[in-house]
């Protein structure tokens, strides 16, 4: 049955809004869904992004994941919708993980000179940032996303949907399945080797940022 | 440090902890230097994770109805009108089948109810002429004289039965038998049996299977326009 929500087209969605269109689209109305996936998409892009470290995967695995979010939607049986869509594209992006793990492949990016690969273009297609800033924040996120990728599986994407996603333990639970006490242990743990490993980068790390976690810290 | 610690320090750090813990572990962090310093740790992580700029999806990922195996909404007369026409292309080709087939399956040797087909009367045929040359050659007459009687017409046959010496020497020839293989023989291709089940179901049968393909056709596309 539908409730007869008039679908948004803007990415604006109250919490109300949000169950109307839920059980709009769990009685099959597949533009309620739509405007659904235009207010998450971002965050669930940006989750995929940070496990898998690859855009067009990412993007691949965001896509599935919707399909998938589509299809089972009735399983949905209420609580936060996006840690339940968080659920699905974090199943998406393991799926995608054991698959490369069984047909390994090599990235067809090209390389620089020193065998380094070449840094994506998309910071120069932002004209709000200077050219040191695309630097820096190119730095940042290099760095970062080489010490994530260092984390095992279980404790990025706790990290990810806790300090990245900006979700509450309860949320990142349910979007993990696992307790509530599993999730403040892997946190705790996976932030204290993010430390670790970015203490290695602190010099790469962009200075005006440096000093802002430094005054934050005291 | 023990993990516990490490955990409470990462929900003080998050506001996860209850007040009267929160309120312990702010005394101890005054006190406790190596916790002061993993708190600062952790709270440097996570203004770094904090800090990493969050990217706009590279397209829009809205679903098409495709994409999700939608199908438009058909007519409740549908699933009835897809029945019939499967039943009715399934009956027609069987209908077929079994009207070309069944000839053959009953000509077969050994076949069972005594056989009666086309072939099998006529594969009877040499073999009755077989037993029956003898009876019209018993005297020393030539051994070839019913074969070619077989194939001659019945003028010719009658010639050449005069001309043997049986006939000559008095012995009654057994003219009738030869002469009714001699006519019967030729026409005998001629007696096809009728199909078994009427070419009037068969063409009713096509008829539906037809007129409801067409007629689904319609339906779908008519509810595919009115779905877009």
């Amino acid at each position: 049955m539908t409730l007869g929500v008039k679908p948004l087209h803007s990415d604006k969605i109250t919490p109300m809004n949000e169950q109307a269109l839920i059980q709009d689209a769990q009685g099959g109305n597949l533009d309620a869904f739509n405007s659904l996936i235009l207010h998450y998409q971002d965050s669930v892009f940006n989750t995929a992004l940070r496990i898998l470290s690859d855009d067009d995967l990412a993007a691949d695995a965001t896509q599935d994941a919707f399909i998938s979010a589509f299809k089972s939607i009735n399983s949905y049986r209420g609580g936060s919708f996006k840690a339940w869509l968080m659920r699905t594209v974090t199943n998406a992006c393991y799926d995608e993980l054991r698959r490369q793990k069984r047909r390994p492949t090599t990235p067809l990016e090209p390389d620089t000179e020193d065998g380094e690969e070449m840094d994506s273009p998309r910071w120069l297609a932002d004209t709000n940032m200077t050219p040191d800033q695309v630097a820096e924040a190119d730095e940042l996120e290099h760095a970062i996303q080489h010490c994530l990728n260092n984390l095992p599986l279980e404790f990025k994407s706790v990290v990810i949907m806790a300090d990245i996603q900006g979700m509450d333990y309860t949320e990142v639970a349910v979007a993990i399945k696992v307790p509530l006490g599993t999730i403040k242990s892997r946190l705790a743990r996976a932030r204290l080797r993010l430390r670790e490993c970015l203490q290695g980068f602190e010099e790469l790390l962009p200075s005006s940022f440096r000093l802002e976690v430094e005054g934050r810290a005291q | 440090m023990k993990p516990h610690d490490l955990e409470l320090l990462s929900a003080y750090l998050d506001g996860q902890l209850n007040p009267s813990d929160s309120a312990r572990l702010k005394t101890r962090l005054k006190s406790d230097r190596e916790l002061a310093s993993v708190m600062d740790d952790l709270r440097t992580a996570r203004g770094y994770l904090r800090q990493l700029p969050l990217r706009r999806a590279p397209r829009n990922f809205t679903l098409t109805r495709k994409m999700v195996g939608q199908n438009p909404p058909m007519p409740r007369a549908y699933p009835f009108f897809r029945v019939a026409t499967t039943l009715a292309t399934l009956l027609f080709f069987l209908t077929y089948g079994f009207n070309f087939l069944a000839p053959q399956l009953v000509s077969q040797p050994g076949y069972g109810m005594g056989g009666g087909g086309v072939e099998a009367y006529s594969a009877e045929a040499p073999a009755a002429a077989a037993t029956e040359a003898p009876a019209a050659t018993e005297a020393p007459a030539e051994p070839q004289l019913s074969a070619p009687a077989l194939t001659a017409t019945p003028e010719i046959a009658q010639d050449r039965i005069m001309e043997t010496p049986s006939a000559k020497n008095g012995v009654e020839p057994t003219e009738p038998t030869v002469d009714l293989f001699a006519q019967t023989q030729p026409e005998m291709p001629a007696q096809e049996p009728p199909p078994l089940i009427s070419t009037v179901w068969q063409y009713i049968l096509l008829g539906v299977a037809v007129f409801g393909a067409a007629l689904m056709l319609v339906m779908r596309s008519l509810s595919v326009r009115r779905w877009k």
